[in-house]
Formats: structure tokens, sequence, C-alpha cells
């Protein structure tokens, strides 16, 4: 294959693949209530791979999993992640359905197979044109983040309790706060008017 | 490098696909009215009796005085108030967590006069 094959090749699957966008983008708009097909998923993984250095990749965690560094953890993932990750992990809360991509289930095998300096690496630097922020420099200590890497190592384990525990530490706005001391005094047996099936958007 | 070229260009050109919807929670306020193999209903004040599936991921939280501690169905009775987080999935809702009390906790944790 001629030199100038080989560029028109080129040329020719850019233009392509420019209609495709630009078909999808007039038919879909730039909505973020899309859900990544799993091409765009394979992508996104392995450009994210690529931007984590081989170096960063091969650190090893140096805190260690005692039942004080798993709760540190615990906590720190209830106020600061579970907003987006959800207390178990999943990404099924508001913010995260709402996100392009979704955050990732951080308890299958696609997130656990990750080495511990990616997971560090990853709440460290964040990554690009996703929901997922950097924690590092100025916002926490690296410790806090290798605490996390133990954490969401253990997240396939997660007891109830431990989730109770959570969801009593999760930041919550007025709305919340009232929405659960009505549901608390319905449970304490408190008479309430009209108490039944409503809507709520998490 | 070939794959790292072909991911590069494709990022680059690949945009936003089919949209999917998604349901919000619902949460159902009511008392147990009905226990079944794989469901529950509840009465909510309205007089409305609401069915609620329970799968595999339901998580059940007695709720005791100001505590909540972790629990099973067999703690469940008919008559427990109940107030449940769920997911709709078509025509029904599937239950994310169960928080109840049961009658005789509700007794003993009203205030004293």
């Amino acid at each position: 294959m001629s030199r100038s094959n080989v560029i028109l090749a080129v040329v020719l699957v850019v233009a392509a693949l420019a209609i495709l966008a630009a078909a999808s983008l007039l038919h879909n708009g730039l909505s973020s209530r899309a859900t990544p097909t799993s091409f765009e998923a394979m992508l996104a993984r392995n450009a994210r791979h690529m931007a984590i250095p081989a170096q960063g990749r091969k650190q090893q965690n140096p805190v260690a999993a005692s039942p004080d560094n798993l709760r540190d953890a615990r906590l720190h993932f209830a106020d600061h992640c579970a907003i987006c990750h959800g207390n178990e992990g999943t990404g099924d809360t508001l913010i995260g359905k709402g996100l392009y991509p979704k955050p990732p289930d951080l308890r299958a095998a696609e997130t656990q197979k990750l080495s511990d300096g990616e997971l560090f690496w990853i709440i460290e630097n964040g990554v690009r044109f996703t929901g997922m922020p950097a924690f590092g420099g100025n916002h926490g200590s690296q410790e806090d983040s290798w605490k996390l890497v133990r954490f969401i190592r253990h997240l396939p384990q997660l007891s109830n309790d431990e989730r109770l525990e959570m969801e009593r530490n999760n930041p919550k706005g007025p709305g919340d706060r009232t929405e659960e001391n009505e549901e608390e005094d319905f449970l304490r047996g408190t008479p309430v008017q009209q108490k039944h099936e409503s809507s709520h958007p998490h | 490098m070939r794959a790292k070229f072909f991911t590069l260009i494709a990022l680059i050109a690949l945009t936003a696909s089919v949209a999917m919807p998604h349901g919000d929670k619902k949460h159902v306020i009511g008392t147990l009215e009905k226990i079944n193999a794989d469901s529950i209903v509840v009465k909510t004040s309205d007089g409305k009796s609401v069915e609620v599936k329970l799968v595999a991921s339901t998580i059940y939280v007695s709720h005791v005085g100001n505590e909540d501690k972790s629990a099973q169905l067999s703690n469940l009775t008919v008559g427990d108030r109940v107030v449940i987080h769920a997911t709709p999935n078509g025509e029904t809702l599937e239950a994310n967590e169960i928080k109840f009390s049961s009658k005789s906790a509700q007794g003993a944790a009203r205030p004293k006069r």
C-alpha cells in the first residue's frame, strides 16, 4: 500500500467518524442523560489507562487495612464521594445517574481489577471529561486517598451496619433533613397527616 | 501505538448516543398490611394499598428509639410502620430499603407525659 493510499484511508475514516459524530449530535444534542455505548466505554477505559503513568500504576498502598483506617475512609467516602458514587459504590444516585459518563460501579470487577496505584492516581488527579474531580493537592492528604483505596477494596463486603453509619454521615440539605425527621416521627408512632406514596429525586 | 492512535481519533469523534430514561426513587410510607413471599403490601394513610417487590438487594433496617439497626425480612410483622425507599421498574416498585418499627417499639419510643 502506497503512502498516499494510507493517508487517503485515514482521511476517509476520520471523515466518516466526523459525519457519525455530527449525526449523533444533531439527533441527541449534548445531553448527559445518555448512557455511553460499550464501545465508547471501552475507549474511555483505554484512554484512562494510557493517561496513568506506569510509575503511578505500580505504586503500593502504604496504608494498612486496619479497622481504624477503614472507618476513617468510610466516613470520608460518605462525606465526599457518596453524593455521586452512593454509599455502596453503585453510582445509583441522582447526581451519578445524571453524569456522562455515569460513575462506574466501584464493586464491579472492572474497577476492582485496577491496581491500588491506579485507584490512588484517579482519586488524586481526577479524570478529564467525566465528573470525577481531582482530590489531590490542596484538597486533602495523600494518606486519605490511600485509605480510600482500602475502602474501595472493602466495598464489595460492605455490611449493612457500615452502610447505616455512612448514611448518618452523608451531607444533607434542609429538604433531606425535613424528610428524614418526618419519616423518623412516623416510625416513632407520631400520628401524621397524609403520609403515603411520594416521589423523590434521589 | 496503533491502538493509541485509534483510541485518540475515536475519542475526538464520538459523542452522545441514545438517551435512556431513568426513574426517580419513590418513598412508600404506611402500615404493613401483608407479607408475601416476594412482596409486601403497605396501607398508606390515604387508604391505598401499595405492593412493593422484595429483591435480593433489599436492605431491612429496624428503627428502635433513635437508632437504626440492621434487620431481616423475618423481623417484619403485619402492623409495623414502614418507610420504604423503592425504585420503579415498569409497573412495579422494587424495594431498596425497608425501614420499620414494630408496634411495641413505637409505644416505647413515644415521649412520656
